[in-house]
């Protein structure tokens, strides 16, 4: 069972601390807001930008998996519709609103209706939180009115992502197929290379005010009656059903509001990125996002952020030079370490079984037995 | 109790070590970057005895079997070029990125190899996907991308060398071969994606201007394993060859399931622009046997140079690997790096760039003389056709007699012209 601020036991160092979390969250942001301005190179920047972005997309996940127990393997599809609302817009006024060259080798010879709306600036920034919001809406409000839950509402986030990931692929005149939409400029200007390195600070500290926002209104919500009863449903659906409370209706809104948060969250992507591909809908990345809250530990918001950065940290410094062929072991090991000993990831490392460890080291036998029970 | 505890221990020493020496990897390169970030990126590279150059393939995911073939040539020719003394005196030094078949990864690892390792010239990609996700990236730091696939054309970048075929100097030289065979019903297949759609939109002009008819025109899935449908498509519209562009595991299944209803290149005739010797060993020479493909080189062609290139990628990777025409072009294209860079006596991009642009670099590869064009950065290759024979290899039985110029937009074909298929951006 993951552990949560709320329904904690007995502390370990963090948890003594009422606002342990949020202090090592406010460390980070200190620390990042930093970098920009000491590293010399641009490339590591971009790098944290984007790890920012997935990080949002890993928050949105632990409030639907880590607080109310709906493993969603179809995140993707949220990422990637903010995504491509952005790169639409982006591509749109990097070409003067003329019609792009995939549309052309289709055949295509007026700009599609559906782009047209994101030749506007702020209709854009409108249609990327409400396609995904839309969206979500309409699946949840079948998938949760019909009681689908556990390994079955896995399986059909897993297969809606598909679904997405083939009509993509399948209308490549409308939205660039395999290759995606590309070759367009970051929303404050160019961001690579020395010469644009204002424009990139400026994009690395808009989107950690928007992490900060995100974090903020996750840690508002899991704080209020309404986290409380998302850990209700999550613990004891039947009981918080015939305790009166409308289920299917708290299920939806956490649903919907996850996907906006993985829309934000593609949509800051593509300006690092400088393009979108439908890579980014496979079922791996989905299962990617899952594994990042895992390792940082599910049921608090501070876990998807830090398992968010740590792996893509470790991938992305160990997937070059010498480890360049070991690399997926050393990650696998690490996951499958996670999900045998750690079920509270690495919050629950660090909030239980260090101290566990430190104690049992330390102190005599009672103590022992206390970590004992803590493990079972 | 004592046993489940003992293990709780074990499981937290050896977690927290493996987290901590991953943690230091990353400080420990971040540090580094740091401090090199002092020096500009050309100053690193032109230091010390050596000088670095970045390979961005996948690694790992789909793309990797298809791309380990591309890397290791890519060290072969490094290799061979260390051993003879290197590059203006220097040893050349490869940084090996993994691109994970995921192209906003190559976006990242082409950044990193650049900014972080202070790379300008890089080595790699294979799809379309990922060498659009990387363009700009090259682009906006000013450095040199070799690109060793054949492609759909359509593009020129001045910070690419695109050592692959356009499409003028694999696809409409092999419909002019067919159209001069007399076949005259053609029947277009791919896969979903870019390159079988751009390749059928030129072979559809193409043919029609040639007053023959495309009998049919049909796209698989990327992961399509099923070809019974298409199949009876086919035997439906009944038509003298089918022009295939599949692409991976699609042409194992329609070849095999082709195999099953007995159809062989007797019935059906095809003309294949991805299948090379690594694909036929897959998809098995009984079963392709007869068929034709067009590229621009085959582990079998007859120059003194493929010779050599052969026995030493066979000598260095082991006897049961074939020599491909993508393998071919990742070759010719760090040999032609060396060439430019020595024209420029530099390994600043710009003067590269301007040694490139001169239109004289060239060199005497495995498939023959290839040149790079100053003005589009594709080579001019020579085209030929061949055919599978019962040992699994690819034979010539045409070939352009000169290397063809480059054309990646065909604009000097007046039927490509005439059906606009030069985007206007």
């Amino acid at each position: 069972m993951p552990n949560t601020p709320l329904l904690k036991k007995k502390g370990g160092f963090i948890s003594r601390f009422k606002y342990g979390y949020h202090i090592v969250f406010a460390v980070l942001v200190i620390i990042l807001a930093v970098c920009p301005f000491v590293m010399s190179t641009t490339a590591m920047i971009q790098f944290l930008g984007k790890c920012m972005c997935y990080a949002m997309v890993a928050i949105g996940l632990d409030l639907v998996w880590g607080y109310t127990g709906m493993l969603s393997l179809g995140h993707g599809l949220y990422f990637c519709l903010g995504g491509y609302a952005m790169a639409m817009y982006l591509k749109l006024k990097s070409n003067g609103g003329n019609i792009t060259d995939f549309m052309q080798i289709a055949g295509i010879n007026e700009l599609p209706t559906f782009w047209k709306p994101f030749l506007s600036e702020p209709l854009t920034f409108i249609l990327i939180l409400a396609v995904p919001a839309v969206v979500a809406g309409v699946i949840g409000f079948f998938v949760f009115r019909s009681r689908i839950k556990g390994v079955y509402f896995s399986i059909i986030t897993q297969a809606l992502t598909w679904a997405a990931y083939s009509i993509f692929i399948a209308n490549s005149g409308f939205t660039g197929g395999n290759n995606g939409i590309t070759d367009f400029d970051a929303i404050v200007g160019k961001t690579r290379g020395p010469a644009n390195k204002g424009n990139l600070i400026t994009l690395f500290i808009i989107t950690l005010v928007v992490l900060v926002v995100i974090y903020a209104v996750a840690s508002f919500l899991v704080n209020r009656k309404f986290g409380k009863l998302l850990i209700a449903i999550r613990d004891g659906e039947n009981r918080t059903f015939f305790s009166g409370y409308c289920v299917n209706r708290y299920k939806n809104v956490i649903y919907i509001i996850s996907a906006i948060m993985a829309a934000i969250g593609g949509a800051l992507f593509v300006n690092f990125n400088g393009s979108i591909t439908p890579t980014q809908m496979t079922i791996s990345f989905s299962v990617t996002m899952v594994i990042w809250v895992a390792v940082g530990g599910r049921g608090t918001i501070l876990g998807a952020v830090l398992g968010t950065f740590l792996i893509n940290l470790c991938e992305y410094n160990l997937s070059s030079g010498a480890l360049v062929d070991v690399w997926q072991y050393i990650l696998g090991a690490i996951f499958c370490l996670a999900i045998l000993f750690f079920k509270g990831g690495i919050i629950g490392l660090f909030k239980e079984q260090i101290p566990a460890l430190i104690r049992r080291i330390t102190k005599s036998d009672k103590n022992k037995k206390e970590a004992g029970t803590d493990a079972a | 109790m004592g046993k489940k505890g003992f293990l709780k221990i074990f499981a937290t020493v050896t977690a927290s070590a493996l987290l901590a020496t991953c943690m230091l990897t990353g400080c420990g390169n971040s540090g580094g970057e740091t401090s090199s970030g002092a020096s500009t990126a050309s100053n690193q590279t032109n230091s010390g005895e050596s000088v670095k150059v970045g390979l961005l393939h996948s690694l790992t995911g789909s793309m990797a079997i298809s791309e380990k073939a591309v890397s290791d040539a890519e060290k072969l020719a490094i290799s061979e070029i260390n051993e003879s003394g290197g590059v203006l005196g220097k040893k050349i030094e490869y940084q090996e990125e993994d691109g994970a078949s995921d192209p906003s990864t190559f976006a990242t690892k082409a950044e990193k190899l650049i900014d972080q390792d202070g790379v300008t010239t890089v080595f790699g990609c294979w799809t379309s996907s990922s060498r659009k996700a990387v363009k700009p990236v090259f682009e906006d730091y000013n450095a040199l991308l070799f690109y060793p696939v054949q492609y759909e054309g359509m593009e020129s970048s001045s910070n690419i060398v695109y050592t692959g075929a356009a499409p003028n100097q694999q696809i409409v030289p092999a419909i002019d071969y067919l159209i001069e065979k007399g076949y005259k019903k053609f029947f277009l297949l791919g896969s979903d994606y870019v390159f079988p759609r751009t390749a059928n939109e030129i072979i559809d002009a193409q043919v029609k201007n040639a007053g023959l008819e495309v009998v049919g025109t049909e796209y698989a899935d990327m992961d399509q394993t099923d070809f019974s449908t298409i199949i009876s498509k086919i035997e439906a519209a009944k038509p003298d060859v089918i022009v295939n562009t599949l692409n991976g595991t699609g042409n194992v299944s329609f070849f095999k399931q082709m195999a099953e209803k007995n159809y062989t290149s007797k019935e059906y005739m095809t003309m294949s622009f991805s299948i090379a010797e690594e694909e036929v060993k897959t998809i098995g020479a009984d079963i392709l046997k007869g068929h034709m493909m067009s590229w621009n080189y085959y582990q079998t062609t007859e120059t003194d140079t493929n010779k050599k290139f052969v026995a030493a990628y066979k000598d260095m990777f082991g006897k049961d690997r074939v020599t491909s025409d993508p393998a071919e072009a990742a070759y010719d294209a760090v040999y032609l790096w060396k060439a430019a860079v020595e024209k420029a006596n530099s390994f600043e991009v710009g003067d590269i760039l301007k040694a490139i642009k001169s239109g004289e670099i060239s060199f005497d590869a495995p498939e023959g003389k290839v040149t790079i064009d100053g003005d589009n950065q594709h080579l001019y290759k020579k085209v030929i056709i061949g055919e599978v024979k019962e040992d699994g290899l690819i034979y010539q039985v045409h070939a352009t007699d000169e290397p063809v110029k480059p054309d990646p937009y065909l604009e000097t074909y007046e039927w490509a012209v005439k059906a606009g298929v030069k985007p206007l951006e």
